[in-house]
């Protein structure tokens, strides 16, 4: 199987008061064609940044310091010029950003929004169009598409909104569609059904996902692989399934664990203890995870651990699978972190 | 949108019933006796009883107002105390001159402001920017008058040219009316540049920053069309309201420009007419002043429900 996109060793500096730090480090990771695959990780860990660097659209105070973006095995992304690029964006790669309310423009009709992509990428006719544009509204579930189109978005409520938002980034078929965070801003009872219409039109159209989100429901309902990003860096790399079977990552696992059940009648949720590390309260060496890590070593905080493949389709980054960290400060076995897991999940 | 501009409409009545008052009521309590400025100190008592009789600047105020009100209703704006003119003719011919004067002003002042504008919020933080941000300060710092002085005197120094001294109009001789104008203009466009410059730098780059010029970035529209079709259209309002207000403003006329350049505008009537205290055209001239302000503020009203549909009105 060939792949879509792979991104390899990917680094992205953010530039504060004239000094660089590193916000994305070393990111690695391929998206087959047809795949769904998902980055989750909390705020601030670099995982929209990725999205917004493939689309080559970083902030004037960001950018790629090292790696490559590869896309259909062909086209480095990072090297692309603005121009080549154009023709990419909208086309091949399009994103779906994570605020409906803000994300159309607000003078203009549905019609006019959505026909601009086709118009900068094609050569339709403006019957042509308005066709086209009717029906892949109706394929995103908008009733009366002809007089929703000549609509304003402020007169769409939210949920419509991010129907119209999908509409446009699929129009014109897209290889690969960016989900930045898709449904975070919508009502709990829209969300499912967005998620279901993504899964059900990507299918329709042979399209990618690169799904980003901090919310594991959203990775179990739509995506095959996962990335779980912490502080700029990919932690585990894993099958969706493997992941919620046998996390290996201690982040990983606390985030699971984090995850609140209906029925859990627990007192109190649990979280992970302390916050991501800001970019400048990053050390060059060790795990980045460590200070805030259940079972931290010495040698986390001095060294950086390696990508370790625990399981045929899982990769961990962490002391903890290899000799070194076999066994912890106290001097118990190391693996006890996935018995750990194992058992606090049972209870 | 009618019914919105019908109710506009109407309310121009009470404002300008309130401004008509205002300005009777302001040009009778001023000193100065309008019979002594014409007929000197050395009138007898007898002759300016006469004259105050013919003006009937002896009948009860209320009585004067009404007098004045119920021919400006039948479009008799009166005649003039001092020459006898008519005053509405005398007005519009001099507002033809303030109308282009304003015109080609406002023209100048938004092909110099809006472009610097959008180039300064593109270019933001850059020596680009700051040279506009610059520019646009002395334009909105430095006085009308000491501009235009310093424009005669590098032109006359320079170029040994001197602002012409008889006014003709447009349609007499387009072309020596534009050379009598095109100064002035730049004097006031400069002016007007500066405070739209600012607004359309700062009113741009908060579109900029808006989630939705991502959007468009990212269905593969250049750069061209961010900026104009979209940054730009979104921040005409703000920009759009500076504009009226300065229009509506140079409308009225500029009465130190007119002055220097010896242009016969509106600005200068009103200045001539006070000093001679000639009540019916100072009256005449405000009310018509005050009518061109809240018309091209109605104007810039209707505009706003053009450039987003967001506003509508009912």
């Amino acid at each position: 199987m060939s792949n879509l996109l792979e991104i390899n060793n990917l680094s992205i500096d953010v530039k504060i008061e004239k000094s660089y730090y590193n916000i994305v480090n070393r990111l690695s990771l391929s998206i087959a064609k047809k795949q769904k695959y998902g980055i989750v990780g909390e705020s601030g860990s670099g995982k929209s940044l990725t999205s917004v660097a493939i689309m080559n659209l970083l902030a004037d105070s960001l950018s790629v310091s090292e790696g490559q973006i590869l896309f259909e095995e062909t086209q480095e992304l990072t090297t692309l010029s603005n121009k080549e690029m154009m023709k990419i964006r909208g086309k091949d790669i399009s994103i779906i950003f994570q605020e409906p309310m803000t994300a159309l423009d607000p003078i203009f009709t549905i019609e006019y929004q959505i026909s601009e992509v086709l118009k900068i990428h094609f050569n339709h006719s403006k019957k042509e169009m308005r066709e086209m544009i009717i029906s892949i509204l109706k394929d995103v579930g908008i009733p009366r598409p002809e007089s929703i189109m000549k609509s304003y978005p402020h007169e769409l409520s939210g949920g419509m909104r991010q129907r119209v938002v999908i509409a446009m980034a699929l129009i014109c078929k897209p290889k690969l569609l960016i989900a930045d965070e898709p449904t975070t801003a919508l009502d709990v009872t829209i969300q499912a059904q967005i998620l279901e219409l993504m899964n059900e039109l990507t299918e329709k159209y042979d399209t990618s996902i690169l799904m980003i989100t901090h919310d594991l429901g959203v990775i179990n309902e739509t995506c095959e692989r996962v990335a779980v990003m912490y502080a700029g860096e990919v932690v585990e790399e894993s099958s969706v399934d493997s992941l919620f079977s046998h996390p290996k990552h201690p982040y990983t696992q606390g985030l699971l664990k984090s995850i609140h059940t209906l029925g859990d009648r627990s007192e109190k949720l649990y979280s992970i203890p302390g916050n991501v590390p800001t970019p400048t309260q990053l050390k060059k060496h060790g795990c980045r995870f460590a200070s805030r890590c259940p079972h931290v070593m010495d040698l986390c905080k001095e060294e950086t651990p390696p990508y370790v493949e625990v399981s045929e389709d899982q990769v961990s980054k962490c002391w903890l699978h290899t000799e070194r960290g076999e066994y912890n400060e106290q001097g118990q076995k190391a693996s006890v972190a996935s018995e750990e897991y194992e058992k606090t999940f049972s209870d | 949108m009618l019914t919105y501009i019908t109710r506009r409409i109407l309310m121009l009545i009470p404002v300008l019933f309130g401004v008509s008052v205002f300005i009777f009521i302001v040009m009778r309590i001023v000193p100065g006796d309008l019979a002594m400025t014409i007929l000197g100190n050395n009138a007898t008592p007898e002759s300016l009883h006469q004259l105050r009789e013919d003006f009937g600047l002896n009948l009860p105020l209320y009585v004067q107002y009404f007098n004045w009100m119920s021919g400006v209703l039948t479009g008799d704006f009166g005649q003039s105390m001092r020459t006898g003119q008519e005053v509405l003719p005398d007005i519009l011919s001099r507002f033809k001159l303030t109308f282009e004067l304003t015109l080609i002003s406002a023209f100048i002042s938004w092909i110099i402001a809006i472009p610097l504008g959008i180039i300064a919020a593109v270019k933001r933080n850059t020596n680009t920017d700051f040279g506009v941000r610059l520019i646009s300060l002395l334009g909105v710092s430095v006085p009308n008058f000491a501009l235009a002085i310093i424009i005669i005197l590098v032109l006359s120094l320079a170029f040994s040219y001197s602002p012409p001294i008889e006014y003709v109009g447009f349609f007499e001789n387009p072309l020596q009316n534009l050379e009598i104008m095109i100064i002035p203009a730049i004097v006031l466009g400069s002016s007007m540049a500066g405070a739209v410059m600012r607004m359309t730098r700062s009113s741009v780059l908060e579109i900029l920053r808006q989630d939705f010029i991502r959007t468009i970035r990212a269905k593969g529209a250049r750069e061209r069309i961010v900026i104009f079709n979209h940054a730009l259209r979104n921040a005409m309002i703000p920009i759009l309201t500076i504009i009226g207000l300065q229009v509506g403003t140079l409308l009225g006329g500029t009465v130190i420009i007119e002055q220097i350049f010896s242009l016969p505008g509106l600005g200068q009537l009103v200045l001539t007419a006070i000093n001679q205290r000639d009540f019916i055209v100072v009256q005449g001239a405000v009310l018509f002043i005050a009518f061109v302000f809240v018309f091209i503020n109605l104007l810039v009203d209707v505009l706003y429900s053009y450039l987003d549909p967001r506003i509508k009105y009912k």
